[in-house]
Order: C-alpha cells, then sequence, then structure tokens
C-alpha cells in the first residue's frame, strides 16, 4: 500500500499495516526532518524492520540530497541476512508498483570468512585463519613480490578486482552476502574487497555494529561513509556493552610473551632492511616528519569519520622524535613491554586509574604520555614499511600498541580503570584489565558524524536510560505498544510454590533446597500443561548446573522427561547449535521439548522461538549481572560519579533488559502467543515491574503478580485453550491490522496517536 | 501317530496339563503333548498359531510354562520331573525361542495378507467372488497376477503405518521393586526391552554378543541396570563394564554430530557473531591507495574448486527458505498468498455433468447454457411490465408448473443421468461385470509378448474360455435387463 506519512509517499510492501507500525513510521519521519537523533522501542514481532527500510528508502527518494546513505547496523549474521531480505521485498514492490526499474545499490558487508570464494581460503574454519591467510595473499608488498617472482601466490580473486574492479560500478541491485558471492564468482573478483569498495557509493549498507563501533574495524571500513547518512542500530538494548567492549583491553602474561616475539621478529627485520634497503626507513621517517597531517585535513574537511583511537589532537602534532625511527621505536616498546611484565610479576589485587598507571611508568622507566598516544599509530607505519606478511602474528603487539595509545589518551577525567586480577586463586594467572567505563567515548564519533542515529530495539525501557549513559541528545524518545486483537502474551510473576515458600534466585536462599524444589515443580507442571516447546532461562550457568543436578537427585528430571525432551544449552557454541536444532525437530514432530538455557547467553542473545518453537518462556530468577566483579564495581561507580545513576538502578535496569530479552524470545508477531513467566517474587516489586518495557508491563494485571504455581497452571491453561481457538484476519483487522482506508479514518488517526508514548 | 513322520526336535517327559501327566514333543512345526499311555495328541499347536510364551518367575514352587495363542487361548504345562523339571521347562523354552519368531515371520503371512487384501479392498473382493468363486480362474492364477502388485502395495501400506515410538518414560517407569532384602527387583516386559534396544542400538549389539554364550538374559540385564544408574552422568568407567564401551560410542557419535555442524543456518551459534580481527593496514580496500595492478595475470586460470561450490550450492536452498520463512508476516499479507493448483480439465462439460444417457439429442455446452443465461438477463434488465397486457391466471399457473421440475418442459433434462434411469442393483451388477470384464483383459494382455509356452498355453487354452464365460455372464445379465424392461 501506498501511504501519506505527513506528506511523505512511503510504500509499503503489504496489503495491511499495523496501527503502531504507521505510529513508529510517524514517529521517525519526525526525527529524519528534525535532522537529529532518536530512541524508539517497539516490540519484535511489530514489523519494525520493514517500518523502517519503508520510510527510509521513501525518504532518501524524495531528498536524494539530504539523505544519501542507509546505514543499518545490526548484531548478528542472520540478522543482517534477513534484513536484506526484507529489503529486497520492498525494491521488489516499488519496482512492481512505479514499472521503474530499481536504482538503489544495496548491500551486506560481513568479514572474511562469510564472503570469500577463494578455493582454499574460504575453507578454513575460524574467522582468523581466513584473515590471516587472505592477507598473505592480498598484501601490497606480497604482490608486489609477486610481480618480480611469479611463484609467490597471490589470490586471483583480489588481482582480478584490483585490475578492474574500481572502474566499472557494481550494478543497482540487492546484493546479500550470497549475491555478493555469487557476483563474485561470475565476474572473478572478491566479494569481500569488493563490498568494502562499494559501501562507499551503495545506498544502504548493512553490516555489523563492529563495522561502525570498534574504532580499529571503523577505522578501516567505515571511515569515508558520507556524513548525510542515517545510520541505525537495530537490536541495540546492549548496545552500551558493545561499545565498551570495543574499547576494553586485556592482557594476559601470554600476551606479553608472544609480544615479546613480535619485537624480536621486529628488529631483525629492521637489520635486515638496514642492510639491504635502508632508503626505504629514511622515506618512513620523512613520512613521520610530516606528522598525521593528511589525515588531519581529511578529518577536518569532513571526510573522515573519526577514530577514538586517533584523537583529534595527535592529528595536529608530528610524531614525537624519541620513537620516530624504527630501532627507537623498538626500544621503546621494548621498555614498554618490560615495564608490563614487571607489573603482572605481582600477586594481589590493584586497581589503579589512567593517571596513576602514567605516573608509575613515568616514575619507573621514564616513559613519557605523549610518544605513548602515537604508539598505535606509529605501529601500523612500520608494519606497513617492513611488509610484514602474517599480520595475524603481531595481534599481540598490536594490542599492546592500542592499549599504550588508549590509556595515555583518555586519561583526563578518570575515564579508564584498570586492574590487576587474580583470576585463580591457587595458581597466578595475573590478567590486565584495561576497562573502559563510558560508552560513549566510542559511540561519540557516529553521534557527532551523522546526521541521524536510530537507536531502536523490542527492549530499551527505561528510555531515558540511554542518552544518559551513551551521552547524546534526542530529538525523539517513544515506546510503541502492540495493539492486540487478543491478549497473545501472558506474563505472570510466580513468586511462591504450592508449599509457601517464596521462590527467588537472592543470593541467601538460591541454594535453599525448598527453592530449587519449587523450581523443578514449576518446571514439572508446565511441562505437562504447555505444548511444544518450552524454553527456561537461568541466570549463569553455575546456577544451571546446580539445580540440574539436584533435579536429577531429587527425580524431578525424570518426571520432567516423561512430558518432554529436554536440552541444554552449554558453552561449547558448536554442541549448543546441535540442541537447538534437535530442540527444533522435537517440536516438529510434535514430541515437544524443553531448552534450558542461560540469560545473557547466545541463545537469549540471538535465537528467536517463533510460533510453537516457544509457547512458554519461564526465566528463572532474576539476571542480575555478576555484582562482585571489580570491572562491574568500577563502572557503576563511574555511572554514579559521572551520570547521577544509582548502582542498584542500573544493575535493576540491566538485569530487566535482560530478562525482558530472554521473555520476549517466544513472542514474534500477532499470531504467535506464549506465556512469560517470571519466577522470583522479586518480580513483583514497582522497582522491577516498572523496568519492563511497555508492551509487556501493560498485560500484567495485579492478578498475575505473585502467583503460587498452582495459580500458575491455572492461569495459563485458561491462556493456551483460549489462544488455541482459531485465529482469523477478520478477528484482527479494524483493530491490530488496518486495510488503507480504516488507516486514513479520522478516529484511527486518533487511536495511533496514542500508541507512542514519549519519554 | 499321525505324524510319526514329522521331525522330533524335543521330547520332555512328564509334563502334566490339565492335571494329567503327559509327554510334550517339539516338532519342526508344531508343538503336541499327548496324555500317558495313550498314542494320539490331545494338545497340538503349530508354532505359526503361537503368539508368545510365557513362564512362570523363578523360585515359585510350580515350574509352568504358558503358550498364548493368537486367537487368545492359552494353554499351560506344568513340569513336574522333580529335580530336572527347571531345566527341562528352559530346555523347552530356549527352543521354543528360537522357533517362534521363525514361524511369525514366514507361516501364514501369505494368507493373511491375502486375507487383508481382500479386507481393505471391497473391489478386488467382489473381483474375488465374480472370477475366483465362479471358477472363471483358478485361485492361483488370481493371485499370480497380484502378487507383484502385492508386494507394492505392501511395501506402501506399510510404510502409511506408523511405527509406534518409545514411551519417553520408559526407563523412568521402570521402577524397581525391593524385594525387603537391600536388593531391586526389575520387571521387564519383551515391550520394555524393545524400547532399550531401539533406544541405545549399542545395548542390543553387546546382548547379540554375549547372549546367551558368555552371559545369561539374567545377569545381563542386571548389569545393565547396575551400569546404567551407576554412570549416568559418567562417562568414563572400568574397563570390565561391557556397558562402558556404548557409553563411549554414544559420546563419539554425539561428537561427530557436533563436528558436522547444523543443516539449519538460522540456529547456527557459530555464524552469528560478525566481528573481524583487528586489521593493522590500509594498504587497498576502501580507504586504501590503488596499487598498481600488475599486468601478467593472464598466466593465472581461474580455477574455482568444485568442493566449495557445490557445498554452497548445496546449502543455498535451506538459507534462503529458512530467511524467507523468517521475514513473513503472514497477517500482513494479502489472501493472495495461499497457492493453489488449478484443476486442469480437457473438457469441462463432462466433469461438470457427468455421463448422461445418449437419447437427450439436443446437447447444450456450457457455452450456451451461459449465453442463454446472459440473454435471460439483459431481457429481464429491459423487461417493462406492460400491465394491460397481463396473461390469465390460467395460463400463467400451467406455465409454471410446466417450467417446475417433473413438469412437461422439464423432462429429459440435464439431471437425469443413468444412474437414475437404471435400477441400483442392475448397476451394481453391470459394475461388478466391468470390473470382472476388466480384470481378464488384464489377463489377457498380461500375456503378450508370449514368449513361454506357460504364456502360449494360457492364452489359447483357458483365457479363450474365460473370457467366453464372461461374455455369456454378460449375456445372463442383458436378458435379465431385458426382461426386466419388458
Amino acid at each position: 500500500m501506498k501511504l501519506n506519512i505527513e506528506g511523505l509517499l512511503v510504500y509499503f510492501p503489504y496489503d495491511y499495516i499495523y496501527p503502531e507500525q504507521y505510529s513508529y513510521m510517524l514517529e521517525l519521519k519526525r526525527t529524519l526532518d528534525a535532522k537529529g537523533h532518536g530512541v524508539l522501542e517497539m516490540p519484535s514481532g511489530t514489523g519494525k524492520t520493514i517500518s523502517l527500510l519503508s520510510l527510509i528508502v521513501a525518504y532518501q527518494k524524495a531528498y536524494p540530497l539530504e539523505v544519501t546513505k542507509l546505514v543499518y547496523c545490526s548484531r548478528t549474521v542472520p540478522e543482517i541476512e534477513k534484513v536484506v531480505e526484507e529489503l529486497r521485498k520492498l525494491m521488489d514492490y516499488y519496482a512492481k508498483q512505479t514499472g521503474v526499474k530499481n536504482d538503489f545499490l544495496a548491500l551486506a558487508l560481513s568479514s572474511r570468512k562469510n564472503l570469500c570464494i577463494h578455493p582454499e581460503v574460504s575453507s578454513l574454519r575460524f574467522g582468523k585463519e581466513v584473515d590471516g591467510k587472505c592477507h598473505s595473499l592480498t598484501a601490497s608488498y606480497i604482490r608486489a613480490q609477486h610481480h618480480s617472482n611469479p611463484c609467490q601466490p597471490v589470490c586471483q580473486f583480489f588481482e582480478e578486482f584490483d585490475a578492474v574492479g574500481r572502474q566499472v560500478p557494481i550494478p543497482p541491485g540487492i546484493f546479500n552476502l550470497d549475491d555478493l558471492k555469487d557476483f563474485g564468482r561470475r565476474k572473478g573478483w572478491c566479494p569481500y574487497f569488493l563490498a568494502r569498495y562499494a559501501i562507499l557509493h551503495a545506498n544502504i549498507v548493512v553490516y555489523s555494529y563492529h563495522y561502525l563501533l570498534d574504532p580499529k574495524i571503523a577505522d578501516l571500513v567505515s571511515k569515508e561513509l558520507a556524513k548525510k547518512s542515517v545510520v541505525v542500530f537495530d537490536e541495540a538494548h546492549n548496545i552500551d556493552n558493545v561499545c565498551i567492549d570495543s574499547m576494553s583491553v586485556n592482557i594476559t602474561r601470554r600476551t606479553l610473551d608472544r609480544c615479546q616475539t613480535n619485537v624480536e621478529t621486529l628488529q631483525n627485520t629492521i637489520s635486515r632492511i638496514k642492510e639491504t634497503d635502508a632508503a626505504k626507513l629514511r622515506e618512513e621517517y620523512m613520512r613521520l616528519v610530516e606528522g598525521l597531517k593528511e589525515a588531519n585535513v581529511a578529518r577536518e574537511t569532513d571526510i573522515y569519520l573519526s577514530n577514538p583511537v586517533l584523537p583529534d589532537e595527535i592529528l595536529q602534532e608530528a610524531v614525537p622524535g624519541s620513537i620516530r625511527t624504527a630501532e627507537h621505536f623498538v626500544g621503546f616498546i621494548k621498555r614498554f613491554l618490560e615495564y608490563l611484565k614487571a607489573r603482572l610479576r605481582i600477586h594481589h589485587v590493584v586497581q589503579e586509574s589512567a593517571p596513576q598507571f602514567l605516573k608509575d611508568i613515568y616514575e619507573k622507566v621514564c616513559i613519557d604520555r605523549k610518544p605513548l598516544r602515537f604508539c598505535a599509530e606509529r605501529l601500523r607505519s612500520l608494519l606497513r614499511t617492513l611488509e610484514i606478511a602474517d599480520i595475524a602474528d603481531f595481534s599481540a603487539i598490536t594490542l599492546i600498541s592500542h592499549f599504550a595509545t588508549l590509556v595515555s589518551t583518555y586519561s583526563k577525567g578518570n575515564l579508564y580503570d584498570y586492574d590487576f586480577h587474580q583470576k585463580t586463586p591457587t595458581i597466578a594467572n595475573p590478567v590486565l584489565h584495561f576497562s573502559c567505563m563510558d560508552p560513549s567515548i566510542a559511540i561519540k564519533p557516529v553521534f557527532g558524524r551523522f546526521q541521524s542515529v536510530i537507536i531502536t530495539s523490542g527492549t530499551l525501557s527505561p528510555l531515558d536510560i540511554y542518552p544518559r549513559i551513551l551521552d547524546f541528545r534526542p530529538v525523539t524518545m517513544a515506546s510503541f505498544t502492540m495493539t492486540l486483537a487478543r491478549t497473545c502474551l501472558c506474563p505472570l510473576i510466580v513468586g511462591r510454590g504450592n508449599d509457601q515458600v517464596a521462590m527467588t534466585s537472592k543470593f541467601e536462599t538460591r541454594e535453599d533446597f525448598a527453592v530449587i524444589r519449587n523450581y523443578g515443580n514449576l518446571l514439572l507442571e508446565m511441562s505437562a500443561i504447555v505444548p511444544d516447546g518450552i524454553v527456561a532461562f537461568f541466570t549463569s550457568y553455575i546456577y544451571m548446573e546446580n539445580i540440574v543436578a539436584s533435579w536429577y537427585e531429587q527425580g524431578i528430571l525424570e518426571n520432567i522427561q516423561r512430558n518432554k525432551l529436554i536440552f541444554i544449552e552449554t558453552q561449547d557454541a558448536a554442541e549448543t547449535s546441535m540442541a537447538l536444532e534437535k530442540y527444533q525437530e522435537a517440536c516438529e514432530n510434535g514430541r515437544g521439548a524443553i531448552l534450558l538455557s542461560v540469560a545473557r547467553g547466545k541463545v537469549s542473545e540471538g535465537i528467536d522461538f517463533v510460533h510453537h518453537f516457544g509457547r512458554a518462556v519461564i526465566m528463572f530468577g532474576v539476571p542480575y549481572v555478576y555484582t562482585q566483579s571489580r570491572i562491574l564495581k568500577a563502572r557503576l561507580e563511574y555511572l554514579r560519579d559521572q551520570f547521577q545513576i544509582r548502582e542498584n538502578d542500573f544493575l535493576t535496569f540491566d538485569a530487566m533488559r535482560h530478562a525482558a530479552q530472554c521473555v520476549g524470545r517466544a513472542i514474534r508477531g500477532k499470531t504467535d502467543y506464549g506465556l512469560m513467566i517470571f519466577a522470583d517474587k522479586r518480580y513483583a516489586r514497582a522497582d522491577k515491574r516498572g523496568k519492563l518495557p511497555r508492551w509487556i508491563q501493560e498485560h500484567l494485571t495485579d492478578g498475575s503478580l505473585n502467583l503460587t504455581i498452582d495459580e500458575t497452571v491455572q492461569l495459563s491453561k485458561h491462556f493456551l485453550r483460549q489462544m488455541a481457538q482459531p485465529f482469523r484476519r477478520e478477528d484482527q483487522l479494524g483493530l491490530s491490522l488496518l486495510t488503507l482506508e480504516q488507516l486514513q479514518s479520522e478516529d484511527m488517526l486518533q487511536k495511533i496517536a496514542q500508541i507512542a508514548q514519549q519519554a | 501317530m499321525a505324524s510319526l513322520s514329522e521331525e522330533v526336535l524335543l521330547v520332555v517327559k512328564r509334563v502334566r496339563q490339565r492335571k494329567q501327566d503327559g509327554t510334550l514333543y517339539l516338532m519342526a512345526e508344531r508343538i503336541a503333548w499327548g496324555p500317558e499311555g495313550k498314542d494320539r495328541f490331545t494338545v497340538s499347536h503349530l508354532y505359526a498359531d503361537i503368539r508368545c510364551q510365557k513362564i512362570s518367575p523363578d523360585g515359585k514352587a510350580k515350574i509352568q510354562l504358558q503358550l498364548i495363542l493368537h486367537t487368545g487361548e492359552s494353554t499351560t504345562f506344568h513340569f513336574s520331573n522333580g529335580s530336572t523339571a527347571l531345566k527341562d521347562r528352559d530346555a523347552t523354552k530356549e527352543l521354543l525361542q528360537q522357533l517362534l519368531p521363525k514361524f511369525k515371520k514366514k507361516a501364514n503371512k501369505e494368507l493373511e495378507e491375502k486375507n487383508r487384501m481382500l479386507q481393505e479392498d471391497p473391489v478386488l473382493f467382489q473381483l474375488y467372488k465374480d472370477l475366483v468363486v465362479s471358477q472363471v480362474i483358478s485361485a492361483e492364477e488370481f493371485w499370480a497376477n497380484r502378487l507383484s502388485l502385492n508386494t507394492v502395495e505392501h511395501s506402501l501400506s506399510n510404510n502409511s503405518k506408523q511405527e509406534v515410538g518409545i514411551s519417553a518414560a520408559f526407563l523412568a517407569d521402570i521402577r524397581p521393586q525391593t524385594d525387603g532384602c537391600n536388593g531391586l527387583r526389575y520387571n521387564l516386559t519383551s515391550d520394555i526391552i524393545e524400547s532399550i534396544f531401539r533406544t541405545y542400538p549399542t545395548v542390543k549389539q553387546k546382548y547379540a554378543e554375549n547372549v546367551p554364550h558368555n552371559l545369561t538374559e539374567k545377569e545381563f540385564w542386571t548389569r545393565f541396570f547396575q551400569s546404567h544408574y551407576f554412570h549416568r552422568d559418567r562417562i568414563s568407567t572400568g574397563q570390565q563394564d561391557i556397558f562402558s564401551e556404548c557409553a563411549k560410542q554414544d559420546e563419539k557419535g554425539l561428537k561427530s554430530m557436533v563436528t558436522q555442524g547444523v543443516k539449519n543456518p538460522m540456529v547456527d551459534l557459530l555464524l552469528l557473531e560478525d566481528k573481524t580481527l583487528d586489521e593493522v593496514r590500509d594498504c587497498h580496500g576502501a580507504g586504501g591507495r590503488p596499487t598498481d595492478a600488475p599486468s601478467d595475470q593472464a598466466s593465472e586460470t581461474s580455477s574455482t574448486d568444485g568442493n566449495s561450490r557445490d557445498s554452497d550450492f548445496f546449502q543455498l536452498p535451506l538459507k534462503k527458505v529458512k530467511l524467507q520463512e523468517s521475514i513473513e508476516y503472514d497477517d500482513l499479507q494479502g489472501d493472495s498468498g495461499r497457492k493453489t493448483i488449478a484443476l486442469n480439465l480437457k473438457k469441462s462439460d463432462r466433469y461438470s455433468h457427468g455421463p448422461i444417457p445418449l437419447q437427450s439429442q439436443h446437447y447444450t455446452t456450457s457455452q450456451d447454457i451461459i449465453n442463454s443465461i446472459s440473454i435471460i438477463q439483459h431481457e429481464m434488465r429491459n423487461y417493462k411490465p406492460r400491465l394491460t397486457q397481463v396473461m390469465s391466471s390460467n395460463a400463467a399457473s400451467s406455465a409454471i408448473t410446466a417450467l417446475s421440475p417433473g413438469g412437461l418442459l422439464m423432462q429429459g433434462g440435464g439431471q437425469q443421468t443413468i444412474n437414475q434411469l437404471v435400477p441400483t442393483d442392475v448397476q451394481i451388477e453391470l459394475k461388478h461385470l466391468y470390473t470382472a470384464a476388466g480384470e481378464l483383459l488384464r489377463h489377457f494382455w498380461s500375456c503378450f509378448p508370449v514368449n513361454t509356452p506357460f504364456l502360449e498355453d494360457k492364452l489359447m487354452g483357458h483365457l479363450e474360455e474365460m473370457l467366453q464365460a464372461a461374455y455369456s455372464k454378460f449375456q445372463v445379465w442383458q436378458t435379465r435387463r431385458m426382461m426386466r424392461k419388458t
């Protein structure tokens, strides 16, 4: 259908529309009009992606000069591919309606592992290996050597692409990962480099968060993206953690040992080159004297996305003299390495702020702050000059250089904390955690550069916390509910067992025999009444192990097995994938199954349980993060000092967003239905309940708080019986599903206006 | 003794049946019992008739063996030969155990199968009655021609019948009972054993290897349960345990499954993450300076490896399907989404009218009808009542009766098809004749090409007779029909 969103003609590739989709597009349009950032929460399964794409594509077509590019970031590879497929649907619809051939170029970008078509390289199993092997075939000096010595192997796909690929632009169309590979095979070009090149002129780019947030990757891939782009972060409820991870460094003794070998290799290479090709080193020296002026010019003229690892001030200066020559720099790194080694020899936990660390390093080995800041850049230049073939080998020294730059750059304002930390008390295995406390550092360049950044997810409640922790000022913040013709979700809070013993995963009582038994009874009872699949989430792997062990001893597990098959998530991804597939098989053939899983685990973050794959989700306990961790404590302290966010508020917020993520896995649309069982009495408290997304909270009545197991079973039975009735389009039409005419009616528009709740 | 010529496999003396002493004979095809001092059997069962045997538990005073027949009857033998009674019973049991399964498979299978086919297929049954019972062709011939069909059909019907699954709780259901003195007793039925074998194929293998030469059945199961309950969550057990190997094999199977990976890319957690290694260069690619391309690439013929390509093509469709599935919103889509298969009719008239008697000369096609309807509709639309020139009410009512079903003008109209003209019994008879004749013709044509003397004989000799017989039958029917008409 064709929609009129405040004067903008939007093609929507379906015959019907959900009211909240219309409302969502309205808010989105206002955000784009204002050229500002937005935070939008809409339940999963209400067609968020297609609404986003429809509106932004329409906007791009209407105002090609205002918005030149859409950068869509999602979290997982399947998600990325889904987005591209939805986009394909939209573009097909455009072509059908307008009769004009699609002139948009949209493509997905992923790591080499998912795009490589080189027969040998692509058969490697791990992404790291693929990257390393690829580099050893495509590095510029390898290719130069190939020029003089044809026996040196190179990648013919890259050669082909390099020879002609850049002159001929990739034709308009929608290119998913497999399409890129096909295209690459047909042309004989490397799809990965083709995609990386093509994102510069593509109208729509879909890739993972890291390509924009991780400074090491963003600098290579996304540096030149146009300023007039709209950036969308989908499934963004965890974005702060991604930011923090991308700016944090962990250093172990192993890293240092490997770094040591790296340094030696560097030294040898330098002395060899000095004998053979001294001019090369001299050339580099001159370049460094010139400074990083080029980069500076580029950034000032807004061509480049700035890189938080390479702060602006550095660009204006030349590389300090002390590390300008190759030997001096290697000596410098050696000294730094020795210092780190000495620090890792300690046997107790130390926590320091960055300035303390810098002061210490100055006193002990006379290393100044300034050269430290140039470490990353200097190493990069050196590796390039020395023509190192396999960069995968040099990851250790690269890590150290990043650490050096980060610790010296963000010392102001106490942005970083790091600590020395013994993991196992008996074996000394010190780890240096350099933890970023402030997620806003990594994302700041993104907010600063692009005109509109949209943060969206099914679970972003409470909305106001994201602008605070990410330090930006949105023009719109809205939460949308799910309009429902029938209440297809049933959140229930179970607080007690039938014996009236409180059910909770609180630390003091979680090992309590009665609590574990009641949890078991809950699962047993539910397994008897819920058809097909049940997913149960625990707060941690250890807790799950303990509980399952004692269920086994008590014979509860055996009784559950009478009703359904049981599958368990483990920390091994391959094993869990297998379990997942078998779980689905068991659900498909009517046998029914239970998946025991862990909140914050891979399953809870990336796998949907549509329809019969998840008729009930049980959340055993409140998934608080492990609060004794020093890193977390430091972060909480930082949040309190910088943003005035109380520790408890943040912890609850974090736990509730994960709980909401877990239970939300079962509902993927209005024709779907599922029970959401929160098995912990603490959920009934207002401060917990209030942090659940609005679309769940709405259906939490007073009658569904603090139930016993029996009451839960009764309510669930009633709900399931109702949901099992046939559900037709007519039941939805006019309420939660609209035709174009219905959408245009006056009172419907009024109703729609109420769907969005501004925060 | 009628069956002295039979091979006697085992003779057990002093076996009581209905409080009478006697001797039990196990022969090649049947089990028989005769009372003491008489030379005839009062009890005789073909092995094929026996469904199963049951034995009294160890330790009971009476040592008995019960045979249960397919009909539901049962016969109990009491072994009363004092000290050797138990041995006698076990010997009988063992032998029966070996013999029964053989007969179960072979005996009666054919007859049962024929019976089943006749019961399940009324048309075939009728055909059988018409051709075999009325002795147009012999039963062998009738079945000989069916047999090839038979096997095909058999396998088909076997496939469509679902196997009974294994109860999830079968292990939980084998509740051991305490026997009062710190021991456990398990009651195993053949169903449970079957379930165990199906769940753990390796156990079945072990059973075949060890029972009865290394272990007795009882010992085997005792060990199984000890090991099962003790080691359920342990992989590495002692070497002396015969089941430790089973556990290891299971583990190996699981491991190989894991290494094979999953087929559905949407649940593959290994593929979720998309994070590239930090790269330490910018020499080419998106932001890099273009390097001079070497021009000697012509020497490199692009040879793509067939393997990787194949696997890709293999994987693609499933992935595409799963992706499409995951982005579909069935309630947002219009109704057009449901795909139906159009009925492809060569002559739609035949389909909508069915067979009609040939005497109705005026054959109207549906196009004619549609045309006339549209003409009438058109006329109706332009109809202006001329109230001054109406018909008389008599004339009008007679016109209405003439136009009503059964009226003057409605006779011979479409609806009266052959099934209304001919009485049902004649119809049924005709149908039978038709199928019987069809069957005979099938026999006739299946003789071609004539490449064996048997076929030639069949063709020349009695097929002609048969067809003759069939024709005379038809003649009878014809005359009867004529008689009825007149």
